[in-house]
């Protein structure tokens, strides 16, 4: 390419050859060298290329006006979920389809045994139950744990807790199916309006000392009259002894258990009687979601299988 | 070696060059710092504090615009300028036109970082901004090509050399891609919301023909253009062969725009497309290692000087990891490897490999060469350029091992299945096993933000020395001239 004679240089290491420069020269001293391009990269490249129509040949490639080359050799064939066999050109959709319907059909067996099953029956049987909890796994994380939290330990506050062996709405395998069929509406109302603040104090002191806390007698007298009578009326839902009620989701108060006002936290009694005042005055309005529309029946009783054994239970 | 005019470095427009150095490392440390926090903050979500402008999801495009435009785009103005007139040895076409595009720029990514954190964004990934900046940008943009092109006409060598050609392609096709994937029709004269033009299937293809383009020409076209200039220039060696230059010039060229769909395997885009995307994505891995073999063979007569020059030792580790990068790319761009790592960190892990390991440190290769030359003096430190050195190679390899095992490790939990065909993983299983990985990789990113800081430190004290040493040979020049008077 070049007449200048001046740039000869050694080229590249290890060829002997004196490569030629193409005999420019930019700001002074950037030249060039005319080295041919290397071997093994010139048939990577064309390697590449016949990796690339080898690609074009098996699989859609090409736009051919409103159409497009198909691919050989590379059908799909499966049968669908109505049961007909399907032959398809190699596409990504049809690869979903058939994945899905597969997996669908390996876990029908087990599924059509648990759906005929009672959740006694699968809690007993090694297999069922070893399926039942590989399933409820990810349907409890996937639907269950953004308020129950993903061991089930809940939020004081806000979400009861389902490892432990105290239940709001009943304990066994089927009143925790029908909990998670229905839902559930925790409802509580105020009572800002209805008592003044020294009467809800005295109520609060009350409440506390049915789960065995020191508090002052007198105040707890009042407030026991108030719990037991008309004025408050508490006993309607959480009964005289304070032990609440499974049919109406009433809390049972006379144990260590809290699942809104963070008693166990509270270092004072002052402390915890605030927290107790704090549920009396706003009252309780909680609502578990209604499942039956968003999960199959199977699905419900193998997540009630699953919250049964999170912790106690009955 | 043409006896041609030489121009002397008086006559160089250096002034807009050193406001592009200083800006680019300024934007560099912001950005970078962002990235660090906003790591962080998938580390310990509760450095969000709760507070809208710092949370993830407004940070990640502050930092993706400071780094991608503020440094890469600042440095890629800087050199180009550089580049353009001691190759054409002629002064920079204009003088206020090339004052305009350094404050249009400036101005855009500011006013850009500054608008994501208030919430405003057209959400389009890498080019978030709303209209009335992109508009801005455009018109920059437009400018900086006239700028270009009038500069090679009025050049004083006869051919050009192939670093432009890799910068005018660089700008015409971020011209290109810019206008077509930012046309919208704002809501209102005063509104910053507007609609894109493009709808569906194909706005997503326009967003990935612009997001996998913008790391084409933005960052591998140009910077190969910057490598074209800095690593003959620095190694003291001729470029290793002009052909191989031609050839993976027009091949990337080429190749680069059909390959965008890549980022969108999986998904409603035709299988076609898809196909269409991966195969040129394996027909561009040779392209790519033109450029590295060229640059790698370039530096290859000149070994001893890894020993003793840390500049050299910048240009040939980024050299090494764009030719792993663009390796890495078209392997994941098979739709089989793409199942397992499209969404997952392994793709943030690449993309990294890409703007730290190439993009950047070729940039601090250039600039440890080009700064000295801009202000007449030596590096304040050199032992400061070897802890950059490294500082910046740890930093990288935390960075991209963590996001290795990250990514990996997730896709294959998201896609295990127990033996009775149940997930076996829950999505929160998959989100506690990245927490040490995020953390090796915030560490990778303190790393290598710690070696940028030193850098401007140097840079700094390069500067203050470089007007002390003026200062002094005036004074001396004054008092030269008193005593023969």
């Amino acid at each position: 390419m070049s007449t200048d004679s001046n740039s000869k240089v050694q080229g590249s290491k290890g060829s002997k050859q004196a490569v030629q420069t193409t005999g420019h020269a930019w700001d002074g001293d950037i030249q060039e060298f005319n080295n041919p391009l290397p071997t093994w990269w010139v048939w990577a490249f064309y390697a590449t290329i016949v990796f690339a129509v080898i690609y074009w040949v098996l699989y859609p490639a090409w736009p051919i006006g409103r159409d497009y080359t198909k691919g050989v050799m590379n059908d799909i064939e499966y049968t669908d979920a109505s049961g007909k066999t399907v032959t398809r050109h190699w596409n990504t959709r049809s690869l979903l389809d058939k994945e899905m319907v597969q997996a669908k059909a390996e876990q029908k067996k087990y599924l059509d045994q648990l759906a005929a099953a009672s959740i006694e029956e699968i809690a007993k049987d090694d297999e069922k139950s070893n399926f039942a909890y590989s399933m409820a796994k990810v349907l409890f994380a996937d639907n269950c744990a953004a308020c129950h939290q993903p061991g089930g330990a809940g939020v004081v506050g806000s979400y009861p807790n389902l490892a432990d062996d105290d239940w709001l709405w009943g304990g066994s395998f089927k009143d925790i199916k029908t909990t998670i069929t229905n839902g559930r509406n925790g409802y509580m109302p105020s009572f800002k309006a209805a008592l003044s603040s020294e009467k809800i104090d005295d109520v609060a002191e009350y409440v506390l000392s049915l789960s065995k806390h020191k508090t002052d007698a007198a105040k707890t007298a009042r407030g026991k009259a108030i719990f037991n009578g008309q004025e408050g009326g508490c006993y309607y839902c959480h009964t005289k002894a304070g032990t609440g009620m499974v049919s109406m989701g009433s809390a049972n108060l006379t144990d260590s258990i809290w699942t809104l006002a963070d008693v166990p936290s509270a270092d004072t009694l002052e402390a915890k009687k605030a927290a107790v005042k704090q549920v009396i005055m706003n009252g309780v309005n909680r609502k578990m979601p209604v499942w039956k529309e968003r999960l199959t029946d199977t699905q419900i009783k193998i997540l009630a299988f699953y919250v049964h054994q999170l912790g106690g239970g009955k | 070696m043409s006896a041609t005019s030489q121009v002397s470095p008086q006559s160089y427009n250096y002034d807009i060059v050193k406001m592009f150095t200083i800006m680019a490392l300024v934007w560099g440390i912001l950005g970078m710092f962002t990235g660090v926090y906003i790591a962080s903050e998938l580390t310990w979500p509760i450095l969000n504090f709760d507070t809208p402008e710092i949370t993830f999801g407004r940070l990640r495009p502050v930092h993706t615009t400071l780094v991608i435009f503020g440094f890469g785009g600042s440095a890629l103005f800087a050199t180009s300028y550089y580049v353009v007139q001691r190759t054409c040895q002629t002064r920079l076409w204009g003088e206020l036109l090339p004052s305009y595009t350094f404050w249009g720029w400036q101005i855009a990514v500011a006013s850009a970082a500054v608008s994501y954190m208030l919430g405003y964004t057209q959400a389009r990934e890498y080019a978030e901004m709303v209209w009335p900046i992109d508009i801005l940008i455009a018109v920059t943009w437009v400018a900086y090509l006239v700028i270009y092109v009038m500069t090679l006409r009025k050049r004083s060598q006869p051919h050009i050399y192939v670093a432009n050609w890799f910068f005018i392609a660089f700008i015409l096709a971020t011209a290109i891609l810019h206008i077509f994937n930012n046309m919208a029709m704002p809501v209102g004269l005063f509104s910053l919301s507007s609609y894109s033009l493009h709808a569906g299937v194909q706005d997503a293809m326009t967003q990935w023909w612009y997001g996998h383009n913008a790391v084409g020409f933005f960052l591998t076209a140009a910077f190969l253009g910057m490598m074209y200039y800095f690593v003959p220039k620095q190694a003291g060696r001729p470029v290793y062969s002009y052909r191989l230059s031609i050839i993976h010039f027009w091949a990337l060229i080429f190749l680069y725009m059909w390959v965008g769909a890549h980022h969108l395997h999986w998904t409603a885009l035709p299988d076609w497309t898809s196909t269409l995307a991966a195969t040129f994505s394996i027909l561009l891995l040779l392209p790519s290692w033109g450029g590295m073999i060229n640059g790698i063979m370039t530096l290859s007569g000149a070994w001893e000087r890894l020993r003793s020059d840390p500049v050299v030792r910048f240009l040939i580790v980024a050299l090494a990891f764009y030719g792993m990068s663009t390796f890495e790319g078209p392997l994941m761009s098979l739709k089989s490897v793409n199942a397992l790592s499209h969404y997952t960190d392994w793709t943030i892990g690449h993309v990294h490999s890409g703007a730290l390991g190439w993009v950047a440190m070729v940039t601090f290769g250039s600039f440890y060469h080009l700064i000295p030359r801009l202000w007449e003096t030596e590096f304040y430190s050199k032992r400061l350029i070897n802890v950059h050195f490294y500082l910046a190679v740890v930093g990288i390899i935390l960075y991209i091992s963590a996001l290795w095992v990250a990514g990996i490790g997730q896709g294959l939990m998201w896609r295990a299945f127990d033996s009775y065909g149940n997930l076996a993983y829950t999505f929160i299983e998959t989100v506690e096993f990245l927490h040490l990985p995020y953390f090796m990789r915030t560490l990778g990113g303190a790393f290598f933000v710690t070696g940028i800081i030193v850098m401007g430190y140097n840079t700094y004290m390069t500067i203050r020395k470089s007007r002390l040493e003026k200062a002094e040979f005036e004074a001396k020049i004054a008092a030269k001239m008193a005593s023969a008077q």
